[in-house]
């Protein structure tokens, strides 16, 4: 047994909330107030994968309703269905108690349901008025011309409404990302949405752009509109929210007014998940030396001062949120993209990783978080993927040695146990959890001492997860050094010896094997101070962690 | 019943596969059927020599343009390179047969068409950017430079030059055995050697061939290169052939190449395509040219109908490739 799946369970406490929010739903039918929008048993399949199961929401005028969760725990795709994206939705979505099925973007505009997208869908080269009414340009008195005119005039009217200070003869490119979102809102105000959904929107904002932003929400909902604020940033959610909702895995948690959410709670129904019991941790961990160490690694605006060490034969996990700089960080440990400063060593000896190439020749390998980006040739079968870092090594004047080339692929579909027609199968024609043995194995060819795992499992089959976890386990107990990225909290406590967390490019805690708990990770990636000691290590730990991680670096 | 729904089902995707992967071949072969019942002066040992003849130039360059569409890029200046190379190789085939005359008249031509490409190569794979720019941009400027530097046709080439371009070894030309190793090279550097390999890796994608340690700067340099190369080497048997250098040589060339290149089943996308199907694109579009000249098919109904036949072989190649 696991001592860390024993810990002590959100469940009790949620039960009761759970109770507590069933109440107050009732205490809010009593009032007059009907919602909005009442979404009923909304789900949404992506292939086999159900990725929002079945939720109900009710968004009511005049209210900020914040949506959060995990990566990938629904938020988007539920507002998405809402805003017309995926016409084929299961469930009802009742607007003023009218039935609609909502097929198109236009569609749901239509019925006055405005996206402000997580990246902006603005054209740059357009002017900001004509950004606004894209697709619904003001005739001019001659026919077939826009009216340029009326559509500044009345840009002008809305981005004063918004208190924007933006001219509307402005080309959207010279805007910063603030302006541009202003812009965006502007554009779901003129159409006179009565929801205007937020996702993301201060994901690329500065603390007093965040504060704008925030005047202007306040702004709109007093004139009646209801507004989603998706986030995952639960300081923010905590200060604007009327209505916090949390989703987990596809499944709507609870919905309560923001009173009767804590951030202890909050973070608890946001993660509180059971722990699987398909994690491997079972080589011998003995840290003594260290594999690869980098010091300072810098790159802006990414990655700041960013010190750790990985041992022989340790699962390091590094945790965090989207965006908090794991990935790029893991791109400049391999030369992918070099960092602006700061140096690597491995074995004690600073070493120059500039480039892909550098890396390999240190025996550093990583496998992408996207193994169609960054991982696998989709025109090459499946042996010349699993060669394609050490062709080097199986030519001879150039020409590739084709036996021993087989022979290599032979022994890397043995040893991960990859499911493959043939050798010279398309890497396309294999299933994701295959196609991820095939980026693996391609990667253990080039023999790496230091491996960096960005996301390994992710989008991949629970069966497959489970033997991509055993691999890496293995690879551990052969002494090699593995650093484990990943957004699934449970994965990264159940695989790791000792866990980094990052947020905003830098690492913000360390938390040895045994001494965390998910809330308290999570916690720290999003940057909360737990102010319970519901469990005692996790608060106080946290926050001793915190500074003195900072110190160490 | 179930069952043989299944195996329809089966058959039809059977079908389906062997004609994406020899449907080509098939293509080839009607159109020689067609033209030899339609026309008795087709189906003779001579024609299919003069077919083979006509299309060794083109299918050349062709071959580099194979290279070049692999790794995602483009070569627009093929038709200008030959013309230069061919150009200055004239200069010296005309003048006394000394033994350093002869080689550098054999010899300049491929060094042209080397620096012409390693140029190219240079500013796609250095300077970023992108070839359709780059190559167009010596498409003007390497014509520009020819037709400056020599205006007039040179038309007292040597006798000995004229021995690549029209003598035979045996039944067959020169230039057709030229061709043929040609293609026996460019087969076994893409299957057979890491270069080859890489070539795919960098069309199919880049940033995994990248990430993979790849030089990827290196290997388009060197699509370029042997592009260039090859469009020397066809400058020289170009010019032989015809017993003179013209600053006008290879007008268009560029187009019957990506032409070839991609009724042969290539991706503009970088990443798919073979020499033999290549080769299979140029015999087709040649084919075509030399078979409607022979029923008389006036010249712009010619020109209607290979467009026609190019949108139609590359439309019909996407279909086939979405239906597995």
């Amino acid at each position: 047994m696991q001592p860390w799946a024993v810990m002590p369970s959100p469940q009790d406490t949620r039960i009761d909330s759970t109770r507590l929010a069933n109440d107050w739903d009732k205490d809010k039918s009593m009032e007059e107030k009907s919602p909005l929008i009442h979404m009923q048993g909304i789900a949404k399949r992506f292939g086999g994968i159900l990725a929002v199961n079945h939720v109900d929401l009710d968004i009511y005028p005049g209210e900020v309703h914040g949506l959060v969760g995990e990566n990938g725990a629904g938020k988007s795709t539920l507002m998405r269905v809402l805003s017309g994206f995926y016409p084929d939705y299961e469930g009802q979505i009742l607007i003023h108690d009218q039935l609609v099925h909502i097929e198109s973007p236009r569609q749901a505009m239509g019925l006055g349901i405005a996206l402000v997208h997580q990246e902006l869908s603005l054209v740059p080269e357009l002017t900001v008025a004509e950004n606004i009414f894209l697709g619904r340009e003001h005739p001019s008195p001659i026919p077939g011309l826009i009216g340029k005119k009326a559509a500044e005039d009345q840009a002008r009217q809305i981005l004063a409404e918004v208190e924007a200070g933006i001219s509307p003869k402005a080309k959207v490119r010279y805007l910063s990302i603030a302006k541009q979102q202003l812009v965006e809102i502007a554009k779901g105000v003129s159409m006179q949405s009565k929801v205007l959904i937020l996702d993301e929107p201060t994901s690329s904002l500065t603390a007093p752009e965040i504060k704008d932003l925030f005047m202007i929400i306040r702004t709109l909902r007093e004139r009646g509109t209801a507004i989603v604020y998706i986030s995952h940033k639960l300081s923010e959610v905590f200060e604007i929210a009327d209505q916090i909702t949390v989703l987990r895995d596809g499944v709507k948690v609870e919905t309560r007014p923001v009173e009767n959410w804590d951030e202890t709670s909050l973070v608890k129904a946001m993660v509180g998940r059971e722990l699987a019991s398909f994690f491997s941790n079972t080589h011998a961990y003995d840290p003594k030396e260290v594999a690869l160490e980098a010091r300072h690694l810098t790159r802006l605006p990414y990655i700041r001062d960013v010190s750790l060490k990985v041992y022989k034969g340790e699962v390091l996990g590094i945790y965090g949120l989207v965006g908090a700089g794991r990935t790029e960080l893991a791109e400049a440990l391999v030369g992918l993209v070099p960092s602006d400063a700061g140096e690597i060593l491995m074995d004690g000896h600073p070493v120059k990783i500039r480039s892909p190439l550098d890396a390999i020749a240190q025996e550093i390998a990583l496998v992408p978080e996207d193994r169609r980006v960054l991982g696998l040739v989709n025109c090459l079968d499946v042996k010349g993927n699993l060669s394609l870092p050490v062709l080097y090594r199986l030519s001879r004047l150039g020409f590739v040695k084709r036996r021993e080339e087989v022979e290599l692929a032979q022994k890397s579909v043995q040893s991960l146990e990859i499911r493959v027609s043939a050798l010279k199968s398309l890497v396309t024609s294999l299933s994701g959890g295959n196609q991820q043995k095939v980026v693996l194995g391609k990667w253990l060819n080039a023999n790496p001492r230091v491996l960096i795992l960005d996301d390994p499992t992710r989008g991949i089959d629970v069966g497959a997860k489970a033997e991509i976890r055993a691999i890496i386990d293995r690879l551990a107990g052969e002494g090699r050094a593995i650093i484990l990225i990943s957004s699934e909290l449970p994965e990264i406590i159940g695989m790791s010896d000792r866990i980094l967390v990052m947020r905003m490019g830098q690492i913000v805690g360390e938390f040895p094997r045994h001494q965390c708990t998910d809330e308290a990770l999570g916690a720290c990636a999003a940057g909360i101070t737990m102010n319970h000691n519901s469990h005692p290590l996790g608060a106080g730990q946290l926050s001793a962690m915190g500074s003195r991680a900072g110190a160490d670096a | 019943m179930a069952t043989q729904v299944m195996e329809r089902r089966v058959n039809r995707n059977e079908i389906f596969i062997a004609l994406r992967e020899y449907g080509i071949y098939f293509a080839l072969a009607l159109l020689v059927l067609g033209f030899s019942i339609a026309s008795p002066r087709f189906h003779t040992a001579n024609n299919f020599v003069l077919v083979l003849l006509q299309v060794s130039v083109t299918g050349i360059i062709s071959i580099g343009m194979l290279f070049v569409v692999l790794s995602a890029g483009i070569d627009l200046s093929v038709g200008s390179t030959l013309a230069v190379a061919g150009m200055i190789s004239g200069v010296y085939a005309q003048k006394d047969p000394t033994p350093i005359n002869i080689i550098i008249a054999l010899a300049i031509p491929l060094v042209i068409g080397l620096v012409c490409g390693i140029f190219n190569g240079a500013l796609v794979a250095w300077a970023k950017v992108p070839a359709l720019i780059v190559t167009l941009g010596t498409l003007y400027a390497y014509r520009g430079f020819v037709v400056w530097y020599r205006v007039n046709p040179i038309y007292d080439l040597q006798p000995w030059y004229r021995i690549i371009g029209q003598n035979s070894i045996g039944p067959i030309p020169i230039p057709v055995v030229v061709f043929f190793l040609v293609t026996l090279l460019a087969s076994i550097i893409l299957n057979y050697t890491r270069f080859g390999r890489y070539i795919y890796a960098v069309g199919g994608n880049e940033a995994a061939a990248r990430a993979a340690g790849i030089n990827v700067s290196m290997v388009k340099l060197g699509v370029y290169t042997i592009s260039g190369l090859l469009c020397g080497l066809a400058g020289l048997v170009f010019t032989s052939r015809l017993g003179a250098a013209q600053a006008i040589s290879g007008q268009g060339y560029e187009l019957i190449a990506i032409a070839s290149v991609v009724v042969g089943g290539a991706s503009l996308f970088g990443g798919r395509g073979t020499v033999s199907k290549t080769i299979v694109g140029a015999l087709i579009i040649q084919v075509l040219q030399s078979g409607l000249v022979m029923l008389n098919v006036p010249s712009p109904i010619q020109q209607i109908i290979i467009g026609m036949i190019i949108i139609a072989a590359v439309g019909l190649d996407n279909v086939l490739r979405k239906n597995p």
